[in-house]
């Protein structure tokens, strides 16, 4: 009797184990590597948001390969969680990994998924070293620093320079960053593209982006009287620059502003008024024209029904589309082995305005998207208007503002 | 010249920042023995009570602070009595609570807010004046003026009131204050609630100029630690002239040197204030030693 019972409980427990095991196989399992915690939690969490929008949209048609997406979260807000992050993810049985927006932490993930044979999609992180360096498992589908860098750069010659009713050379630039190696890689090429247009660079500072006070650049810069102020950091120490440069009496007749200045609290800090005419390098707004980011409302529709109220910041939609890009990309290798996932990542051939935020497909050598590129937008009464490229504005939305008031 | 000065003002006033934040944490640090790293997350903490007044009531900060430093008094009396108390026999215990307590607080904070950054905009927030080339910052120079009366409020009451005398009897010699019938536990319940009050004043003042976020506390918790040891363990006025002799050589290396080397040049001046004057510039001979004997 004993011995029956006991056979039963036998064939009962593996065929438990064994539906557990075709349920874990019909899941294909992606780490998500972004700050959950501590200060820098705020975008991580609008990112991953971005990759569970595409998740159930992928999921609602099939998923990947025959699975569905499941993803799981890994809290890595610096270098040294990122690794045990990833640690922890392997052992949850991911088969891939996408991130993050800190370049530090893409960085040591990524060397980490590495060592586990393991491909790092990357949507956010902007550090040019990142696809420089050569990892055989690293590819990124959002903009690099350099990409950035050029925006920038075109905003000042082609935007500012006609509005300021200056040639490129008569403009004097200030480059200001944060001093990490986001904001120190993005000087350096608005530096090298900026001499190369022409463009009179007169300074470039650099600050601590958790500094408790900014009035040394500022009346760094402020001295430097120049037509262009070009800064590169993140929300906070933006914000601060921008109160201590209202509060300095600095007006310099342009602010091109990377990382910073367009998000809510830089509203409520400044006000409308204070920002006018500020103009923002940054990942493509879902506002922008459809025809140039097919499916950008739509994206908005779907986070607003989620999570009920808009995002906070524009980077949800790249993170979403590096997702969608990422799925697209397994599907055609068939597997998640990064050899694989790179070959067809190779053979992608998107032109811009493919994608919701108007991104197209192109991977170089070093799998850099070419063809992610950032948008330009201007603060007008108190809203963020997507001005460069033109295919991306609105009908009718012009540069107002500049020289600003 | 004019560059000076305005430099100069601009790293007094940033001074008076860093002396506001300093003073709670050298009564307690000063008192209690306790290197309090929460001190930090309990500004931060009392910046959010402040915008909820803000944003929910429509409160200026500098209304909100009236309700703002009883509510972190009592915050900070909660402090004491459920964690620091029970670890009064175990001083390191009692530093390692604190850091605890700072990690609790800090993503207590951000579940709360998910870590979405908030500004409060006021009308003197945006008040700067011209004086010749100076440009000075109303709420910044509200803030040294009010570090400036709390450090010398402070520094006397602990001189010449009872509740005071009691307090620096502790600093000094515990075990002898107790035998001299001062109630140890009020006494520290109160400096430790009046390190927060005090943490809800900095609060209401650096509202105006900062965005909030959860981990804003932590910005001004390593200056805060350099600035209370520099000026002199226990010391009221070695909290506030430390904080001042920070802000200025901040500024001035920020402007001079290069703003990426300003904390590394002030922290050469702090270990050069401690290789010649280990007990700061203002604490008593020997403080570093026993812990404290502040001249308040």
């Amino acid at each position: 009797m004993f011995a029956k019972r006991l056979l039963m409980a036998s064939v009962l427990a593996l065929s438990v184990l064994g539906s557990t095991a075709i349920h874990a196989q019909d899941k294909l399992k992606i780490g998500i590597i972004n700050p959950f915690s501590g200060s820098l939690a705020l975008y991580g969490d609008q990112l991953a948001r971005g990759y569970e929008i595409a998740a159930e949209e992928q999921n609602a048609h099939g998923g990947v390969l025959g699975k569905q997406i499941e993803l799981i979260r890994g809290d890595a807000g610096t270098p040294q969680q990122a690794i045990a992050a990833v640690q922890r993810l392997q052992d949850a049985g991911v088969s891939a990994f996408i991130g993050t927006y800190i370049s530090a932490v893409s960085n040591a993930a990524s060397d980490a998924a590495a060592q586990y044979d393991k491909i790092y999609w990357d949507t956010n992180a902007l550090a040019q070293d990142l696809t420089d360096r050569g990892l055989p498992n690293f590819i990124r589908s959002g903009p690099s620093a350099g990409l950035f860098g050029e925006v920038a750069t075109k905003a000042v010659v082609e935007l500012v320079a006609p509005a300021l009713a200056k040639s490129p050379k008569q403009i004097r630039v200030w480059i200001e960053h944060e001093d990490s190696i986001y904001g120190t890689s993005i000087a350096d090429r608005e530096r090298q593209l900026l001499t190369q247009a022409g463009v009179q660079v007169v300074g470039v500072g650099s600050h601590a982006a958790r500094a408790i006070d900014l009035t040394d650049s500022v009346l760094r810069a402020k001295g430097a009287t120049p037509d262009v102020w070009l800064s590169t950091s993140y929300q906070p120490d933006g914000t601060l620059l921008l109160r201590t440069m209202r509060d300095q009496g600095f007006k310099p007749p342009a602010i091109v502003m990377i990382g910073a200045g367009d998000s809510p609290d830089a509203l409520q800090a400044l006000g409308a008024d204070g920002l006018s005419g500020l103009l923002i390098v940054t990942y493509p707004a879902a506002e922008q024209n459809q025809a140039y980011g097919p499916g950008g409302h739509e994206f908005l529709e779907t986070y607003r029904k989620k999570y009920g109220r808009d995002p906070l910041v524009p980077h949800p939609l790249t993170a979403y589309v590096g997702a969608k890009m990422l799925f697209e990309t397994i599907a055609a290798a068939g597997g998640t082995g990064p050899a694989a996932v790179r070959a067809a990542a190779a053979k992608l051939n998107h032109p811009v305005g493919t994608y919701a935020n108007g991104f197209g497909a192109k991977f170089d050598a070093n799998f850099q998207n070419t063809l992610a590129l950032p948008t330009v937008v201007q603060w007008q009464s108190g809203k963020l208007l997507t001005v460069y490229p033109v295919q991306a504005s609105l009908p009718g939305t012009k540069i107002t503002d500049l020289p600003r008031k | 010249m004019d560059t000076f000065l305005n430099i100069l003002v601009a790293g007094l006033l940033l001074g008076g920042i860093y002396s506001l934040v300093s003073i709670g944490l050298n009564l307690v640090f000063g008192v209690l023995r306790v290197v309090n790293f929460a001190h930090g997350a309990v500004v931060m903490v009392a910046l959010y009570v402040t915008y909820f007044f803000y944003a929910v009531f429509g409160l200026d900060p500098y209304i909100a602070v009236v309700l703002v430093v009883p509510i972190m008094f009592v915050f900070g009396m909660g402090i004491y009595w459920f964690i620091l108390r029970p670890l009064q026999d175990e001083p390191m215990m009692q530093t390692f609570a604190t850091f605890g307590l700072l990690i609790v607080l800090q993503n207590t904070v951000l579940a709360i807010t998910r870590g979405e950054p908030h500004s409060m905009n006021t009308e003197l927030s945006r008040l700067v004046f011209s004086i010749g080339p100076l440009n000075v910052s109303a709420v910044r120079a509200l803030s040294l003026v009010v570090a400036t009366i709390i450090a010398g409020g402070l520094a006397a009451a602990l001189r010449y009131t009872l509740t005071g005398k009691a307090i620096r009897g502790l600093i000094q010699d515990r075990p002898v204050g107790v035998l001299m019938g001062i109630n140890v536990r009020q006494m520290y319940t109160l400096c430790v609630g009046m390190s927060a009050a005090l943490a809800g004043v900095a609060a209401a003042l650096l509202a105006p100029i900062y965005s909030l976020s959860p981990g804003l506390g932590d910005d001004f918790i390593l200056p805060a630690f350099a600035v209370v040891v520099l000026g002199g363990l226990g010391s009221t006025m070695g909290a506030y002239f430390g904080g001042l002799l920070v802000g200025i050589i901040e500024a001035l290396a920020g402007f001079y040197i290069d703003p990426t080397l300003k904390q590394a040049i002030w922290f050469l001046v702090f270990i050069a204030v401690l290789i010649l004057r280990p007990s700061g510039l203002m604490g008593r001979l020997g403080a570093e030693e026993v812990g404290l004997r502040g001249n308040a």
